[in-house]
Order: C-alpha cells, then sequence, then structure tokens
C-alpha cells in the first residue's frame, strides 16, 4: 500500500485555456518564476513531483489541472509498481533502456487522452461535481446510462434498448441503456451522473471489472454490461443490492460515485464498508463479513464489510447516500 | 499516527496509517475501508475511562453512543474514516490541553486524548444547537470534520459566532450565548437568533454552512410526516 507516485506535467495545456494565463497562475499558485513555468510548458513531460503517495499526488495532480495544465499520477516505479487494469493494457516491452520512462511516460498518457485505442474524452469538476464529456467518432456507438445524457450535437442520433437483462430491473436501477451513433460525422455527449460526485475511466483490454448498481455511467460498444447475481447471502447482508454490474470486454467504460473516489490498489486483504464499494476488478474476491465482535456487528455503525482478497484495484466512494437520507428525515414538514 | 486528507473541502476523507501496536478511537460508522489486519473493539467508552453518564451525555450531544477502538497489529497499516454529510475534515494535535468540539464534528482521536462531555447547562439548550459539546482533553492528534468547509478564526479579545457554524474552540476561551442584534426581537426576525460571544484568546474553528438552515430549506420538498 506504500506505493509511491510522481506527478507529471505533460506541458500542455487544457482545451478552452490560454498559455499565458496558465503559465501566470502556475507561477504564481507554485511560488516558481514565469520563465520556469514557461518551460514547464513546452510540450515536454516532467515530472514535478517525486516518491508521494496517491492522495498527495492525486491531489498536487488535481490543483494542476484546476489551472488548466495537464497533469497525472503514476507509479515511481513504472516497471514494476504498475499494476491493475491500466499496467495490464500496456504496450509490448520496450527496449529495455528506455523501459521505465516510456512505460511511464504511457501510463501518464492514458490519463490524459485515455488509451490511444479509447474514445477522446475529458472529465472536468472533479471531485465533488464530476461531469463527462466524449467524443463519439462518425458512426460509432456509444452507451450511456438512461437519463444522464445532459448535452449533445445534433448528428448524434439515440436508440433506448433493454441491456443487462431482467437483474438490472431488479436492482432498481434502470434497466434501459441509451446507446448513442454519431451519424455521417463526429460528435459529442455532455453526460452528467446522477449524484454528486467523482468519475473515473478505465479501459477495459479483456479485462472485467464489477460496478456497485448505480455506478455505470457509459462504456463504448465492445464492453458487455451485464447484472450478476451475488448470491442472496452477500447480497443481503451488505445491505446493498442483490445484483452488480459486470462490465467486460474491449473499450472505455466510465463510471461514478457519490463522493470522491479512492483507489486502493489490493493484494492480500482489504476491508471495505460495503456502502462505500464502487468497483473492483476481476482478480479480487469477496466475502461479506462482520468487522470485529459481535457487539461492533451491532453497535459499530459499520454493521457487515467487504473483505477483499486476492490482487486487483478496488474503488471506493468517500460518502454514503444512506447518512445524508437519515440526516434529512427530521426536516420533513408535519402534516397538519 | 499519521493522518493525511483526500478531497477537501466538499468530499473529504482521511487516510490514517498507523504504527504497530498504535491505536486510534472513532465516532461508530465513520470507517470506509482499513487493512484487513486492523483489530476493532466497540464500546462505549474511551478505553480505561468510561462511565455510563458519560455515554449518555455523549448520546444527548449529537455523538454515537458508541466508540470504535482501531488497533494496528503492523507499522504501516490503514484506516480511512469519512463523514456522514458532505463537508470538510481537519486535524489538530493537543499538546496538554483541551478543545471544546460541536456535538456531530468529532471523528477521531489517538490514545492519549480523552473523549469527555462537557454540560454547558441550559443556556445551550435555547441556541436550538445540541446540548453537550464533546470535550477533547490531553495530548495527541485529533480528527474533525464539518458541514461544508472549516475555517480558522483566531479570537484575542471578543468575536461572535453564530451557534450553527461553530465546529471546535479551545477551552481558553469563555463564551456568552447572546443576542445578535441591538433587541431580541431583531435578532430573531434577523434569522441569527442566538449567537456566540467568545472571550479571550484562542482559536475557533468555523464551517461554512449551517446544517440548520440547508434543512429548512430541503423542508418545503419534503413528503411530510404521516399522521
Amino acid at each position: 500500500m506504500s506505493a509511491q507516485f510522481n506527478v507529471v506535467l505533460s506541458g500542455t495545456i487544457a482545451d478552452g485555456h490560454d498559455l499565458n494565463s496558465v503559465v501566470s497562475s502556475l507561477a504564481a499558485r507554485f511560488k516558481i518564476e514565469v520563465a520556469r513555468a514557461t518551460a514547464l510548458l513546452k510540450g515536454q513531460p516532467s515530472v514535478v513531483k517525486k516518491g508521494v503517495d496517491r492522495a498527495t499526488a492525486e491531489q498536487l495532480c488535481a490543483a494542476i489541472m484546476q489551472l488548466g495544465a495537464q497533469a497525472s499520477v503514476e507509479p515511481a516505479q513504472a516497471a514494476t509498481a504498475v499494476a491493475s487494469v491500466a499496467a495490464a493494457s500496456n504496450p509490448q516491452p520496450q527496449p529495455e533502456a528506455a523501459a521505465v520512462t516510456s512505460a511511464s511516460r504511457d501510463v501518464a498518457a492514458k490519463t490524459l487522452t485515455p488509451d490511444p485505442r479509447g474514445l477522446k474524452f475529458s472529465i472536468q469538476g472533479q471531485p465533488d461535481y464530476a461531469f463527462l464529456t466524449v467524443q463519439i467518432p462518425a458512426n460509432q456507438t456509444l452507451k450511456v446510462e438512461a437519463s444522464a445524457m445532459a448535452t449533445m450535437d445534433t448528428n448524434l442520433a439515440m436508440k433506448t434498448r433493454l441491456r443487462g437483462g431482467l437483474g438490472r430491473f431488479m436492482t432498481g436501477e434502470s434497466i434501459f441503456i441509451n446507446e448513442f451513433t454519431a451519424q455521417g460525422g463526429p460528435g459529442e455527449i455532455g453526460i452528467a451522473p446522477g449524484a454528486p460526485g467523482d468519475l473515473r475511466h478505465v479501459y477495459l483490454d479483456d479485462q472485467t471489472i464489477y460496478l456497485q448498481n448505480s455506478a455505470y455511467v457509459a462504456s463504448t460498444s465492445g464492453v458487455a454490461v451485464e447484472s450478476k447475481w451475488q448470491g442472496l447471502v452477500k447480497g443481503f447482508f451488505s445491505g446493498e443490492s442483490l445484483f452488480l454490474i459486470r462490465c467486460q470486454g474491449q473499450g472505455d467504460l466510465w463510471f461514478s460515485s457519490y463522493g470522491g473516489i479512492i483507489e486502493i490498489d489490493v493484494s492480500g486483504e482489504y476491508v471495505v464498508d460495503t456502502g462505500n464499494i464502487v468497483a473492483f476488478t476481476d482478480g479480487l474476491s469477496y466475502n461479506v463479513t462482520k468487522v470485529g465482535g459481535y457487539k461492533s456487528l451491532f453497535f459499530s455503525g459499520e454493521g457487515f464489510v467487504c473483505r477483499f482478497s486476492g490482487q486487483g484495484r478496488v474503488w471506493i466512494q468517500t460518502r454514503k447516500v444512506g447518512p445524508l437520507v437519515s440526516w434529512v428525515w427530521p426536516f420533513r414538514p408535519s402534516k397538519k | 499516527m499519521d493522518i493525511q486528507l483526500v478531497h477537501r473541502p466538499g468530499n473529504s476523507a482521511a487516510k490514517l496509517t498507523l504504527d504497530a501496536g498504535e491505536s486510534v478511537t472513532a465516532e461508530a460508522g465513520a470507517m470506509i475501508a482499513m487493512s484487513a489486519d486492523v483489530g476493532i473493539t466497540t464500546t462505549t467508552h474511551k478505553r480505561g475511562s468510561g462511565s455510563f453518564t458519560k455515554t449518555v451525555k455523549r448520546l444527548f450531544a449529537g455523538e454515537s453512543l458508541f466508540l470504535n477502538h482501531f488497533e494496528s497489529r503492523r507499522a504501516g497499516s490503514e484506516v480511512w474514516l469519512g463523514t456522514p454529510l458532505p463537508g470538510d475534515m481537519t486535524t489538530m494535535t493537543l499538546q496538554r490541553e483541551s478543545l471544546i468540539v460541536q456535538g456531530g464534528s468529532f471523528v477521531a482521536c489517538e490514545n492519549g486524548v480523552e473523549v469527555g462531555v462537557g454540560w454547558q447547562g441550559f443556556r445551550t439548550l435555547l441556541s436550538g444547537e445540541s446540548l453537550f459539546w464533546v470535550k477533547l482533553q490531553g495530548t495527541g492528534k485529533v480528527l474533525l470534520n464539518s458541514f461544508g468547509a472549516i475555517y480558522e478564526q483566531p479570537v484575542d479579545g471578543e468575536l461572535i459566532v453564530d451557534t450553527g457554524h461553530i465546529v471546535a474552540f479551545n477551552e481558553t476561551l469563555q463564551f456568552t450565548l447572546t443576542k445578535a442584534g441591538g433587541s431580541w426581537l431583531h435578532s430573531i426576525l434577523g434569522g441569527e437568533g442566538l449567537v456566540c460571544k467568545f472571550r479571550g484568546k484562542g482559536t475557533v474553528w468555523c464551517q461554512s454552512n449551517n446544517q440548520r438552515s440547508f434543512g429548512a430549506a430541503l423542508t418545503p420538498t419534503l413528503r411530510a410526516r404521516s399522521r
């Protein structure tokens, strides 16, 4: 868990930003000279922070992105530390001497202009109000959670399909996934998840990711989306849904959370509150167990937890909807 | 214990990294994830210092009746803590001093800090806020949360803070509840109601949002209670 990460400035600026203003805000924010800030934005990737943990790196990265510059977080020892999904989709081995730098640059590129095989997209407003914009190439189709579309170009044609089988019906999640096809030319679509929170992208390369039932946002046509029965015991005690959404195949997948998202690379075991799970990779198996003794089961406020084991990544959210709802409860008006 | 805050201020969570044998006491329900080998025990009081009255008092303070104790068995094990409502988190280190925390804002503290409840008398009852304040006393790190962002207000002399915006304050400060305006009528019509007047030298930690105001804004859109 104590993996080290670097923050890499890609050297380019985000769309819709002016180079000069980004340079000056970067210089002001990090108290560096304007000349140095200009050099950092010459289009060459440069490591701006070395060997910090993931949370610190992500915080810095987010701060940089907010100023309009492009940055990414990557493992410090790219050759060894790249785990999970992103790594598995790495291209063939590079010549040895260049291996470390090129591998890390690869990861960086993936977070920015995702996977070269995937669609171009951008996520704004992280982590509180993440909003997704995807560029759909001509004649390609994007699957989007029903009612999540906020804006779109006029050449996008929408078709509603029943996806994911009966299971999704029972998850309480809408069973409809809308398909948006770009007709006659490329199109842009803006997608807003239901809850205020964070958003993540993963490029699946013949891999499988399980999502908590409300986390699905969008995916490309190569990804199969279906409900997976969790088993009565697991589903019942998790207090969540009896179903998970299984996404597998090849292509882009976006998922969202209520609250911020934290990535945890698990090797061995890790415990997560059942209500805080957003997604996890296929390499992990899980059990729903009680936390601590029986007293803790009833009084800890944690109830049942998910115990993950194996190798893989878990995405967790910092908030749960339940506590907000119970807080709102006393504010209901009283009937006369 | 090392505390790291992420996703501030709206969706903040805290990552605690513990040394071998180190333990931390947290509000029930705050844990969102942890290393699998962290031991957890649930009690109604801080270890070795419990009494039933303290427990009941804490319940009235808007805190949970129970506290969880997380104990690390190896160096580097992690515990992630979150908050029930959208908001910020902050940490501070106590050096043989006490901190008064608004009921509901306490998240966790190190072993050297005692979790007690200070009865503030009936004057607090009038403020419409919780009757009780949690009193943290001793030496060690503490973790607090708020509704909205947290900001510090140093006090040297006097400062007036709306009761709904107080997260915590040093015990070195004296406080009295008073009206915001010149007359009671104006204070109530002005929507400020009661305010806290702090006197002395110390710091008040405030939250940018007031739970009561947000809740009241939601009321018209909620379905009425039955009966």
